[in-house]
């Protein structure tokens, strides 16, 4: 365990992500890799973990290494916090060990009082520095509970206190329970100077992916905002573009973002997700992570990245879970047919599953329609008990108001009934009388009915090249067919078994699950 | 039995059955059931539904018995029930849901952790319908319903916690909070769902 509270993320950082969390990690790797990334240090999550049993007491401990932290963000951008005629701002970050995306805070443009926005003025444009200083003003606020002090210094602590705080924030907590992640510890935080990508035309703010992490297609994705910063990108509320879109507009800058995603790519042995941001024609790099992916995609991935010899085939194998198999062995709504029909609503996965048919927003009409043999989609401003016949005849089910543990959520995961709830005001009129698809595992609202199709083991090429892989890899070899002793199921207990009685060679209906299953018990042995 | 217990019966229940409806109210309504037909209030069929007008009597009747209860104890009792209200819905969506996915009920520890928080539930909300009985007597009857959905769920008979359709506690227990929010005045357009 390091016991340096702060770090510079200089490149020659050598602590693992559980001290520097994975924010600080990324950074210092891309730093390393002569990767243009604003310089940076990083607040330890040992300091988090302290900071939440004496909060006054480890603030005072490590102010002074942060300080020299600040100093070192000075002369390495040649601009100066809280003063001068090239005033320093800088971000505050908060990253655990594990990504926990949009669960904990994060501070930008911090460093403001009126003189430094006097001085952003002449060094920019009044424009610049007003609005640069509202996004500070109203995030401050949104995070700390109080208006910003005019003092820079008190603005940074709060904001750091404010982040190590945010790991006990109950949606924090919440997404720790969901995903069974341990609760001790605390997070990291990193501060780095600021880039601005809502300077001019030639600036902006995005998010690229390696390769398409919904499709697994080989090819970037990815959307920026031209002129925004990055909260507008992850926020949602803005009108984003592809990121094909920066390739006609600024290609030079669009070609060292690629590069620069391919190469963090073949550094980390996996696809990425990275943030950027342009400052007039500049690219700068602010975060990189493991893309989180569709089952589609993890197979699709892991099959190219061993076919790009990034990664060997136990590693391929480990890619791929059985979770992932089985739920492409499911009737699904693929991620092709998905991203070609128009998203017509956003909210929250209440109740999973796919159902399509046509909106009615009154329980009455719905259940005639229904009568009439009709596929129906209810879509209500929130449900009550006395919805509850509109519900039952509904195949899938749409609310303006409400969350996960709202009535419509409740009774839908009741009734087995692909809900989504919560997606907003004027939903119920734009949707009702068209023929939508609820997609209850996503989150949306398509347009159209979308047809469901699954993949097969036998059929599908990319399980079947997988098996394949498998069948070099696994201590159990397992067969579609052949003359060979029959594996009935593919659960953990009866692969042990087979595996404990020296069989090498099986027959089973799920050789592929089968296979998974063996070779996660020999590693895990 | 009065006309007022009988349409929100019905209205709480969308479309209902004689025989259910009897279930919920505690009693068999049989002639006022009759009398409301007849006055073209209930469309009557295989189930019970309120006729517009029967909406508009109902409406009424909730505005006239409102006029006689104390608007701060009422909405007092239902600050109160808010309260209670957020830890059983997450109690329910544990009970439904685990790690993102649906609660396949094969760990009994689990599934007992989460029906333990049950009776401390059950605890708190058991005074806050006492105190909106006082006001509106007819409320207590959800003291009983609850009470009966809890035995049920104690037999483990697990169908009585979230279960629609039937007088499970998910369902009393979103009756009384429609219940509340009218006796208090408010909409549900108004509050959060």
């Amino acid at each position: 365990m390091s016991t340096q509270p702060v770090v510079l993320l200089n490149g020659d950082a050598t602590s693992p992500s559980d001290v520097l969390g994975h924010k600080g990690h990324g950074i210092d790797v891309m730093r390393r890799n002569g990767l243009p990334v604003p310089p940076a240090f990083c607040i330890t999550a040992d300091v988090g973990a302290r900071y939440r049993a004496e909060p006054e007491a480890t603030i005072d401990a490590i102010w002074t290494d942060v300080l020299d932290g600040l100093r070192t963000l000075e002369s390495a951008t040649s601009r100066t916090f809280g003063r001068g005629q090239h005033p320093l701002l800088v971000s505050v970050r908060s990253g655990a060990a594990v990504s926990m995306p949009g669960m904990m805070d994060t501070l930008l443009d911090l460093g403001f009082s009126d003189a430094v926005e006097d001085a952003l003025t002449l060094e920019r444009t009044a424009e610049f520095a007003s609005d640069t200083r509202r996004r500070f003003s109203s995030w401050y606020q949104r995070i700390v509970a109080a208006p910003p002090p005019d003092d820079p210094y008190l603005q940074l602590r709060a904001a750091i206190e404010a982040v190590f705080a945010s790991w006990d924030s109950p949606r924090a907590v919440a997404y720790r329970t969901h995903h069974g992640l341990d609760d001790r510890g605390g997070t990291a935080a990193v501060v780095q100077a600021m880039v601005f990508g809502n300077i001019n035309a030639d600036s902006g703010a995005g998010v690229v992916f390696s390769r398409n992490p919904m499709t697994g297609a080989n090819a970037e994705f990815g959307e920026w905002l031209p002129g925004g910063q990055g909260d507008d990108v992850v926020s949602g509320t803005l009108d984003v573009e592809p990121i094909a879109a920066l390739r006609s507009r600024l290609p030079g800058v669009y070609s060292e973002l690629i590069d620069a995603a391919r190469s963090l790519e073949r550094l980390a042995g996996d696809v990425q997700e990275i943030e950027f941001t342009i400052e007039d024609g500049t690219l700068w790099l602010l975060q990189t992570r493991a893309a989180k992916r569709s089952a589609q995609a993890a197979v699709r991935l892991a099959l190219q990245l061993h076919d790009d010899g990034l990664i060997d085939e136990a590693e391929t194998l480990r890619r791929v879970t059985p979770a992932h198999v089985k739920a492409l062995l499911q009737p699904s709504l693929q991620p092709e047919t998905r991203l070609i029909a128009a998203l017509l609503a956003k909210g929250l996965p209440a109740g999973p599953g796919i159902a399509s048919g046509r909106a009615y927003s009154e329980v009455d009409a719905a259940i005639a329609a229904a009568d009439r043999g009709e596929d129906v989609i209810l879509v209500r401003n929130h449900t009550s008990p006395d919805d509850i016949h509109g519900m039952l005849v509904a195949r899938g089910i749409v609310t303006e108001t409400g969350g996960a543990t709202s009535h419509a959520a409740v009774v839908s995961r009741e009734l087995g009934c692909p809900a989504v709830v919560g997606c907003g005001s004027g939903v119920t009129e734009a949707l009702t009388g068209n023929l939508v698809t609820v997609d209850g595992n996503a989150g949306e609202v398509r347009e159209g009915t979308l047809p469901l199709s699954a993949w097969s083991e036998d059929n599908t090429p990319e399980l079947r090249e997988l098996a394949e892989i498998a069948r070099r890899v696994s201590p159990l070899r397992a067969h579609a067919g052949g003359d060979y002793p029959r594996l009935d199921r593919h659960s953990e207990a009866a692969v042990r078994t087979a595996l404990a009685s020296g069989q090498c060679d099986v027959v089973s209906a799920s050789p592929l699950l089968a296979m998974l299953e063996a070779i996660r018990l020999s590693e895990v042995s | 039995m009065t006309d007022l217990a009988v349409l929100q019966g019905v209205r709480l229940k969308g479309r209902v059955s004689r025989a259910d409806l009897a279930t919920t109210l505690g009693e068999d309504p049989g002639e006022v059931v009759d009398d409301l037909t007849r006055s073209g209030l209930l469309a009557d069929g295989p189930t019970l539904r309120l006729t517009p007008e029967g909406r508009g009597r109902l409406d009424e009747l909730l505005t006239a018995e409102r006029s006689n209860v104390d608007l701060a104890a009422i909405s007092a009792a239902y600050n109160d029930f808010r309260a209670v209200n957020t830890e059983f819905k997450a109690l329910v969506t544990d009970w439904q849901v685990r790690h993102g996915q649906p609660n396949t009920h094969d760990d009994s520890e689990y599934d007992a952790a989460v029906l333990a928080r049950l009776d401390g539930v059950h605890q708190r909300i058991t005074p806050i319908v006492a105190a909106a009985a006082a006001q509106l007597p007819r409320l207590g009857r959800y003291s009983t319903k609850l009470q009966t959905a809890l035995d049920n769920v104690h037999t483990g008979d697990t169908i009585w916690l979230s279960r629609p359709l039937i007088d499970s506690y998910h369902t009393v227990w979103f009756e009384l909070h429609e219940e509340l929010i009218i006796a208090a005045g408010l909409t549900r357009e108004t509050e959060d769902g």
